[in-house]
């Protein structure tokens, strides 16, 4: 009989990487239809670019590094799928192929390829070509305005509720077509109702965990609570604030990328929750229309310090725990010296 | 709590149907009881404390829980003054179910078991504890085994290890529920500890369920008693989660401390992906360790900062590698980080 050896456990769970990614996959296939609702058939084409561009560059760049590809791996497709929901649909061809190309070359496979990138390679991606085409990035349109894949003629864009909030306005849009959707905005982050069943349908798969989610909305509206950026009530700018720019799509895909966010509960909920802090606090003081992109990446790069907090803290209390447990060892044994005697 | 010990997951069971099936006793078990015994004690309720130790001691009962000899287990709890006694029938690792089944089956005899165990230990109050989670299962736990009203014990896996660490902060000495039998056996039939209980399962096995071998027989004939459906790939000696594979089954015996044989037709596949870092060791861990940081630890050049992860507190439960979806085999890491780290303290000192 020939036997195999190897080491326990004999029994593995049933997720892997794959169903994961797979998972995250699936919730972002109903943000694509209400794009394609909303913005027609130019949502998909660039799609299947930023998907197309982001899969032949990983293979190279994994070829270059000399790694085996793996079939099962479908980081880039997430990533290529995130790309363009952050983008207008106006967004040229070479806008949507830099971001991509600047997320996996640049923000990806320096640090190491899957599992090792220290930021966001979409948000990276975006967040560059955010700067270097300052005004295409926010030429939005209205919905159901049904654009051909080729733009030839110039477009008139419209402002979306970001706009005039970091004009220092109010918005004069509705809050149940904010909440739908219906208004002026990037492709994927203006349907709250569609992002947030997403959210829903992520956590009861447990591919994450709503607390980071959930704080970060909570930093972001208590300060959205307090400090008003135009001239309403709280409550008021609470409900356009998440309902606007990126809000909604970075708790839900953006700051849930489990490799660039930290691993214990407690550091998780204190990330989330200086995230949102530190996501209102860009809007107040950054000169872009949205800019909870530099935020996160910001708030990327701290990861490591919050984690070895949460190491330490748990370190401290595990050193509590035996020190109880040797102190309660030696009360007993000198119940029996007593009892010995 | 954030920081709570109490994490770990709730595995499926696979209990069934070894769990609803009797005992079967190989004939070689029934040779070797005629031929060994011990002399009978004439008054078997009359015996004092000390001679249940002897008996014990002559019959060379040892507890399956955890491979120590009876008899010192009872001296030692004599003289810790305990207030409880604990017998320990959780099976929470799964397919194995070779604690319960006996205890259930052979009711009589733990009954009496338990009160020739009160009598030597000189205390009172005996709880059996029975692992909570058996839903799927197709017969159900009694309240009362043995005489004793059955305490469930619930939880996640590891549920045994973690009970157990809280009943000895709280004076009590915890016997396995298949050694109180052979105390019995010893006492009433004089017979030696030459048996033992396993759960033999997997999609190999013609006829899964709890056997009574002798001690020291060999896999081998164990596999071939319970009879094969297929050429076993793996055989793993104990539980799913903690157990070994082995590679020459006519080479290796039972031992009094196996739960049960295990044999599976299908390879395990090796698909070690890198790590994404979901963090879902370091959320799973029971004992509050990071596998994640060990692992990365351990990976890097500078290994100066792994005793802040304290990797030497591991239990070997398995957790880490059964949960990580990139299929590491964390458990080995964190062993190896284990071992560096006693390495590192013992330096300091």
């Amino acid at each position: 009989m020939n036997l195999s050896l190897q080491t326990p456990p004999h029994i593995r769970s049933k997720d892997s990487n794959f169903s994961m990614m797979l998972d995250v996959f699936i919730a972002l296939i109903p943000v694509y239809c209400m794009s394609y609702y909303f913005y027609g058939k130019r949502s998909l084409y660039l799609l299947f670019l930023s998907v197309g561009i982001s899969i032949i560059t990983d293979f190279i760049c994994v070829l270059m590094t000399r790694k085996i590809p793996n079939i099962k791996d479908l980081s880039m497709v997430i990533t290529g799928m995130l790309i363009p929901l952050l983008m207008p649909v106006t967004a040229d061809w070479y806008m949507v192929a830099l971001a991509v190309i600047f997320a996996i070359v640049v923000a990806k496979h320096p640090f190491g390829g899957i599992g090792q990138n220290v930021f966001n390679p979409a948000v990276a991606g975006v967040a560059f070509v955010t700067i270097c085409f300052p005004n295409e990035m926010f030429a939005y349109v209205k919905p159901f305005t049904y654009l051909p894949v080729n733009i030839v003629q110039s477009i008139s864009s419209v402002a979306s509720p970001a706009k005039a909030l970091s004009l220092g306005g109010v918005p004069s849009f509705d809050l149940t077509d904010m909440f739908l959707g219906n208004v002026p905005g990037p492709m994927g982050a203006t349907n709250i109702l569609v992002l947030f069943s997403c959210l829903l349908y992520l956590v009861v798969r447990k591919t994450i965990t709503f607390s980071m989610s959930g704080c970060f909305l909570l930093g972001a509206s208590l300060s959205a609570l307090i400090f008003p950026r135009a001239d309403m009530t709280g409550i008021q700018s609470v409900f356009y604030e998440m309902m606007s720019g990126y809000m909604v799509i970075t708790a839900v895909f953006l700051i849930n990328d489990p490799v660039t966010s930290p691993k214990r509960a407690f550091p998780r909920c204190l990330y989330g929750f200086i995230a949102g802090i530190v996501a209102m606090l860009f809007r107040h003081l950054g000169r872009y229309e949205e800019s909870i992109l530099f935020a996160i990446l910001v708030m990327n790069a701290s990861v490591w310090i919050l984690d070895l907090l949460g190491e330490y803290v748990a370190h401290y209390y595990r050193r509590k725990d035996s020190e109880n447990r040797e102190s309660e060892k030696a009360h007993s044994m000198a119940g029996k010296d007593r009892s010995d005697i | 709590m954030i920081f709570s010990n109490n994490k770990g997951i709730t595995l499926e069971q696979y209990k069934e149907p070894m769990f609803s099936k009797d005992i079967i006793r190989l004939p070689v078990c029934d040779m070797i009881r005629t031929q060994s015994c011990l002399e009978k004690p004439k008054d078997p309720i009359g015996l004092s404390s000390d001679d249940i130790v002897a008996v014990c001691r002559e019959a060379r009962v040892i507890d399956e829980s955890d491979g120590k000899h009876l008899w010192k287990k009872i001296c030692d709890a004599k003289e810790r003054s305990i207030s409880s006694i604990i017998i320990d029938a959780i099976d929470d690792e799964p397919y194995i179910s070779s604690q319960i089944v006996p205890a259930i089956r052979y009711s009589d005899e733990l009954t009496l078991g338990i009160e020739l165990l009160k009598k030597a230990v000189g205390v009172d109050d005996v709880k059996l504890e029975v692992y909570k989670d058996l839903a799927e299962l197709d017969t159900r736990v009694p309240e009362v085994i043995g005489g004793v009203k059955v305490s469930f014990v619930g939880g996640t896996y590891p549920v045994e290890q973690r009970a157990h660490r809280a009943k000895r902060k709280k004076n009590s000495a915890i016997f396995g529920a298949c050694s109180v039998i052979a105390l019995c056996n010893a006492v009433y039939k004089g017979l030696f500890h030459a048996t033992c209980y396993i759960t033999v399962a997997g999609d190999c096995i013609a006829n899964p369920a709890n056997y009574e071998v002798p001690v020291g027989y060999p896999l081998a004939d164990i596999l071939n008693d319970a009879g094969l459906i297929a050429e076993p790939k793996r055989v793993i000696v104990g539980g799913s989660m903690t157990g070994v594979t082995v590679s020459e089954l006519d080479k290796i015996g039972i031992s009094p401390t196996t739960r049960g044989i295990l044999a599976f037709h299908d390879e395990f596949k090796k698909m070690e992906e890198s790590c994404i870092g979901c963090g879902r060791c370091t959320n799973v861990c029971p004992q509050g360790l990071s596998p994640y940081y060990i692992y990365q630890v351990l990976n890097s050049k500078s290994k100066s900062n792994l005793l802040i992860f304290d990797a030497d507190k591991c239990i070997s439960c398995g957790l880490c590698s059964y949960i990580c979806p990139a299929k590491l085999d964390l458990q080995q890491t964190v062993e190896k980080a284990a071992a560096l780290t006693r390495n590192m303290k013992g330096e300091k000192e």
